[in-house]
């Protein structure tokens, strides 16, 4: 029996104002009300006054994990967190932008957030599929046990099963979609490199302009980047203006490097992201 | 004034084809959108707005001027032609229409003039359409507080408004009578089609979406006298990722960069759009950037459109679309700011 | 002298299709290894054009991306055997990185023929050249690589 989202938003309001009262923290990153019910924004309260204007509902979808290295290193932060949003913040424990003793994890556990744009239930399709955050230092609601456990790589099988020239032209029509806004770029909680590589221009990696050719080198590098650190929230796919299915690459990709390297990412704070690691027993199979 | 049934808008759209290229909201994955149409029967005009504004129609997201060759002279150049056919922007809201109008400024009214922009203005019909003063406005827009009705016809050549199952053409122009005197198919419209017309552009002036009192000169007072706040800024600003797609859908945004792009010795200079939201938009040459936080760009954003711009201009640089808000991945309310701002 | 179509077809399926392919060689392994087969005057297709990195973990990714969209009908990545990189460990690192590009080609729709990752050390001159033969006539099957070749 899951707790219901106007328990959550009690239990979050309390907890924050806990905090911010105690001066543990300097700031807790939640949700406010927006233009409507329908479309929370993401609300930082400063001071136990701001608690008044925390809200939680089943369309807070947005990754607060995104926000943490906006601060100063050392600012001690309390972040709700959602299943996905709570890996985001162990990945990014675990390259270091944030560190454990400077975030505490309000954790929430959901079953039926819904995607504003759309009103559909957020499933294993377009998300990472977990109901329970993976890590917290306090549970706003019960514990989800009893859920049916589907993996959030079964989308995929339509796709690896298209042969290989139909599903270039999907990706093709895709990415002629892109109108490079980087709405993508910037939902993502793990893309916080600055200056990000499609600004350069010494080298240019890929064109500005809106073009077949420079959205491809776009976003086929911004996989890569992303690849074992990508924690599935699907943010990009739901930022996107112009819906370009996103996390269909990145769960590939996840989904790969989960079976090649053993090792899904966010979901433990010691361990090493999978590309800034290795095993001399890595098999020379996963090149074939 | 002439009307047509809505059955019949695909007749409409193959003679302008026929005339020259038809500009059209097309139903597309995410929404509707403006795109050249190549088949009349696409034309559909079930939509509320589209995703992307019509100012691509004269300020394409992409826009080539020069081709070259690198190892040869600059004199060798050869800027790309614009050869135009006469264009016709069918189905454009008037909060839209109004935003050319504030756009015209920028691009021919002050004193340099974009000959690209202009040609497609010249160049182009454009067919407003009404939006339905009986339904609620949709939760995003705000037109109604800058003083747009639902059902202006001002800006437009030829203004379309839904009675029923007809479409009524009203010819707004010079331009728009010639050519819905060349059109055929079109039945004339009744006395009662007329009055029917007046009584909804007077309906749509007492139209409200969202509304604050909303008076140009004391918000961009407030504004100036707002800047050195930051608390206030770093407030609005929690929540913005600072990512590009409001200055992508808005139709008076107007930021563009030059780039050229080379690729084995072919190159071509182009206009592409810019964001000030962008974080090296205002990267300079040195390295130093003055907009290094989120919280100056989006000051930078407002303040430009409610502040800077009535200073210069006399004129709110808004019409209340609503696509910032409706496609801002946060939901945030660039609306709900000039509120906020006016109640600090 | 006149050909039979049949003879002409049974050379391959684009007989006068020249492949450009780029070959990215580390220089204490492979790059020795192509200086070997060299010297021995083993003969290979000339298709390859060899450009030199330190390490196969110099390699970005993005090379890749980029030199099929600026024509490569294929790539051929050459590294120290794992266990014997120069500097210890880059080919480890090398191996995963180059296992996700495979991936993220593949899933794109191109062929996964046109990407291959070869350990080649300073003394297989003779493996140097039967893998460039091998690959130049699997591209040369593959036909022209058209899905990123950027088209102006």
């Amino acid at each position: 029996m899951a707790t219901s989202f106007k328990q959550i938003e009690e239990n979050l309001k309390n907890e924050a104002r806990k905090l911010l009262e105690d001066g543990k923290v300097s700031l807790v990153l939640a949700y406010g009300r927006g233009y409507d019910e329908k479309h929370p924004v993401p609300f930082v309260a400063k001071i136990a006054a701001d608690v008044e204007s925390i809200v939680f509902n089943e369309y807070c979808t947005a990754n607060m994990a995104r926000y943490l290295v906006r601060y100063p290193r050392g600012t001690k932060m309390a972040v709700a967190v959602k299943p996905a949003d709570s890996r985001a913040v162990v990945q990014l424990i675990q390259e270091d932008k944030v560190k454990r003793e400077d975030v505490i994890l309000l954790g929430i556990p959901v079953i039926g957030m819904k995607n504003s744009k759309t009103g559909e239930v957020i499933d294993s399709k377009t998300t990472c599929g977990l109901y329970n955050p993976v890590l917290y230092d306090v549970l706003l609601g019960e514990e989800i046990h009893g859920q049916p456990v589907v993996s959030p790589y079964d989308v995929l099988a339509q796709y690896e099963a298209m042969d290989k020239d139909a599903r270039f032209a999907f990706w093709q029509k895709e990415f002629d979609k892109c109108i490079r806004c980087y709405a993508c770029r910037k939902a993502c909680p793990m893309c916080y490199c600055d200056p990000c590589f499609i600004d350069q221009n010494k080298p240019k990696w890929g064109e500005k302009s809106p073009q077949s050719h420079g959205n491809l080198m776009y976003h086929l590098t911004r996989f890569h980047h992303l690849a074992g650190r990508c924690i599935d929230c699907g943010e990009c796919s739901r930022a996107c203006p112009v819906d370009i299915p996103l996390y269909l690459f990145h769960k590939k990709v996840a989904r790969e490097c989960e079976e090649m390297f053993g090792q899904a990412a966010g979901k433990s704070i010691q361990d090493k992201p999978v590309l800034v690691n290795f095993r001399v027993d890595d098999s020379d199979k996963i090149l074939e | 004034m002439k009307k047509t049934a809505i059955q019949k808008i695909s007749d409409l759209a193959a003679q302008l084809m026929q005339k020259g290229t038809l500009i059209a909201p097309v139903q597309e994955d995410a929404g509707f959108n403006f795109r050249e149409v190549s088949d009349a029967r696409q034309v559909d005009l079930n939509f509320y707005n589209t995703l992307m504004s019509p100012k691509s129609a004269f300020f394409p997201q992409m826009e080539d001027f020069v081709r070259y060759q690198t190892g040869k002279s600059v004199l060798e150049a050869v800027p790309v032609e614009m050869g135009l056919k006469p264009v016709f922007l069918f189905g454009v809201r008037p909060c839209d229409v109004k935003s050319f109008e504030i756009m015209d400024i920028h691009f021919s009214g002050t004193g340099a003039v974009d000959p690209y922009w202009q040609k497609r203005r010249e160049n182009t019909v454009i067919f407003g359409y009404a939006f339905d003063v009986n339904t609620p406005a949709d939760g995003a827009d705000f037109y109604s507080t800058l003083g747009i009705g639902a059902a202006d016809p001002e800006g437009s050549d030829v203004f379309m408004m839904k009675k029923s199952d007809d479409l009524l053409l009203k010819a707004v122009t010079d331009k728009g009578e010639k050519l819905l005197a060349d059109m055929s198919g079109l039945t004339d419209a009744t006395p009662d089609d007329l009055k029917y017309f007046d009584e909804t552009v007077a309906a749509g002036r007492s139209f409200k979406t969202r509304f604050t009192c909303v008076e140009a000169k004391s918000i961009a007072k407030k504004f100036e006298d707002l800047f050195h706040k930051t608390p206030f800024w770093e407030r609005i600003s929690d929540a913005c990722l600072s990512c590009g797609v409001c200055t992508f859908v808005c139709p008076t945004c107007y930021c563009f960069d030059i780039c050229d792009e080379t690729l084995f010795g072919q190159g071509t200079r182009r206009r592409v759009w810019d964001a000030c939201m962008f974080t090296d938009f205002t990267l300079e040459a040195s390295g130093h950037n003055p907009r290094t936080k989120v919280y100056q760009r989006l000051r930078q954003k407002v303040c430009h459109k409610y502040s800077y711009h009535v200073r210069k201009y006399g004129v709110i640089s808004c019409v209340g679309c609503g696509r910032c808000t409706r496609n801002c991945p946060v939901n945030i309310d660039i609306f709900s700011i000039v509120d906020q701002a006016m109640k600090e | 002298m006149v050909f039979s179509d049949s003879s002409v077809l049974l050379k391959g399926k684009y007989m006068s299709f020249e492949p450009k392919i780029l070959g990215i060689a580390c220089n204490w392994c492979t790059y020795t290894g192509a200086d070997l087969a060299g010297t021995t005057r083993l003969q290979y297709p000339q298709n390859l054009r060899v450009v030199r990195v330190m390490c196969s973990s110099r390699i970005n990714p993005s090379f890749i991306f980029r030199a099929f969209q600026l024509g490569a009908d294929g790539v051929l990545v050459g590294g120290c055997h794992p266990g014997d990189c120069h500097y210890n460990t880059g080919n480890l690192y090398a191996r995963r990185r180059l296992a996700v590009t495979k991936k993220i080609l593949e899933f794109s729709g191109m062929e996964p023929g046109r990407f291959r990752v070869e350990w080649i050390s300073a003394s297989e001159g003779n493996k140097f050249a039967e893998v460039v033969t091998e690959f130049t006539e699997q591209i040369k099957n593959l036909g022209p690589q058209t899905k990123f070749k950027i088209v102006q």
